[in-house]
């Protein structure tokens, strides 16, 4: 992009403010509560960090790392940010989340130190990933107006930050006029969309996968329902992106035609599909199961994430 | 390449975070590396029968030596005395983790001082 460019003219660095930091730290927390409160009060959950083996832990790790990089990189707060930065920027949230996980799960007594450290580490790293995701999505999204144009300036690298002032010469003038354009809540690419729309429907499905209740529809109810239910997520990514005027569906999912409507509500389904799946996996929630169950509860926790990669991935970007 | 712009608080939080990811992710792999046989590994252990109201409860300690959590486990104690089975008193933990301690009760009528305690695992399911 643009900004990076520019930067590389040998622009002098400028840090945020220590206030301005901390209030985006203070977002984040927030935001990490918020998506990942209804996991951290959940018992299945608690059991995973001692069930799951600490291979199957490292690749939930590694997973949620490459997500939190997708989501920095194309809707994080500094949009336009280069790979370091991405890559700085999810590390911490990944700390952010260990530890606020870590404090949680102990005043819930759900971590004692009588515990033995594979257990605490086991349930501590299964929360803390969702926290880390609600961070990154809450320092991004929950900020205000004043913030927000505090981010979108620097985006472009063009901002005046708290703590530093630039005088406007003419090479800003020019900047100026481009990082209108150029910066902020820009276009964003067919594979940006994937990678936000799947991070949508990781973070709505992730919160209904790990629950009996998925296994206990998926088995009981008829093939006829099933359908129903596909059919019904469908109808929900249609409408969401398409018909309902939703906050940015006109940017993000322009109507042109017929066959646009269709195949981004097809994409949008199979996205939730694949994300309901892998997370249905990790939670070992196909093992030992016939094939049709695991493409039923696939089914049923399709309607969360696509949910998700609709709703969620317009309130994302 | 662009210049990585941070104040103090910011390459804190970073270290600090920096930290705990490559310790969990080393952590973790010491884990699977030095994971043993993955069955669960059961063992229980009696301890001093205490008079609780009208009844005699007996603490029971179930152990995890094993790589594999252990779901649903049953225990049962038998009270031997005078040479014959007196009572039996099972109960059910619904999770003994690998590696971690567990700890239930049996209540008995009778006394069970002066008599044995026979304990052992009767069943567990895999999670």
């Amino acid at each position: 992009m643009g900004g990076r460019k520019r930067t590389g003219r040998g622009r002098e660095p400028r840090t945020r403010s220590v206030a301005l930091s901390l209030r985006e730290y203070g977002r984040g927390l927030a935001g990490g509560l918020l998506f990942s409160l209804p996991l951290l009060y959940t018992m299945e959950v608690w059991w995973m960090g001692f069930i799951a083996s600490p291979l199957r832990l490292l690749v939930y790790v590694s997973a949620t790392f490459v997500l939190l990089l997708g989501y920095n990189r194309y809707a994080g707060l500094r949009r336009d940010a280069s790979f370091r930065e991405v890559m700085i920027d999810s590390v911490e949230e990944m700390g952010i989340g260990i530890l606020f996980a870590a404090l949680i799960l102990w005043l819930l007594g759900r971590v004692t130190l009588e515990q033995h450290h594979s257990e605490i580490v086991g349930r501590i790293v299964v929360e803390a990933m969702t926290v880390a995701v609600g961070v990154s999505v809450g320092t991004a999204q929950l900020g205000g107006d004043e913030d927000e144009e505090v981010g979108m300036q620097g985006d472009g690298d063009e901002g005046e930050d708290d703590s530093v002032e630039i005088s406007g010469g003419e090479e800003d003038g020019s900047d100026q006029g481009e990082s209108g354009a150029g910066g902020g809540r820009t276009h964003i690419t067919f594979g940006g969309q994937i990678v936000l729309a799947f991070c949508g429907a990781v973070l709505f499905a992730a919160n209904v996968a790990p629950t009996e209740e998925i296994v206990m529809i998926a088995t009981e109810i008829s093939p006829l329902r099933a359908v129903g239910l596909a059919l019904f997520s469908l109808s929900i990514g249609a409408v969401v992106l398409f018909f309902s005027s939703f906050r940015g569906s006109e940017r993000f999912a322009p109507v042109s035609d017929r066959w646009s409507i269709v195949i981004g509500t097809v994409v949008t389904y199979a996205i939730a599909l694949v994300a309901s799946a892998l997370i249905l996996w990790f939670f070992g929630r196909f093992e030992g199961q016939a094939v049709i169950v695991c493409v039923m509860q696939t089914v049923v926790l399709g309607v969360a994430g696509s949910l998700g990669a609709s709703a969620g991935r317009l309130l994302l970007q | 390449m662009t210049k990585v712009n941070k104040n103090w608080l910011e390459w804190t939080v970073f270290g600090v975070g920096l930290v705990l990811v490559l310790g969990t992710i080393g952590y973790l792999l010491y884990d699977a590396a030095t994971i043993g046989e993955p069955l669960p590994d059961l063992e229980v252990g009696v301890g001093r029968a205490e008079l609780h109201g009208q009844d005699f409860a007996v603490p029971v300690k179930v152990t995890n030596r094993g790589q594999q959590t252990a779901e649903g486990v049953q225990v049962e104690v038998v009270l031997i005395k005078d040479g014959a089975e007196q009572e039996r008193g099972t109960f059910e933990i619904a999770f003994v983790p690998r590696r971690a301690e567990r700890e239930g009760w049996v209540t008995f009528k009778t006394d069970p001082r002066g008599g044995e305690l026979r304990a052992r695992v009767l069943g567990y399911e895999r999670p």
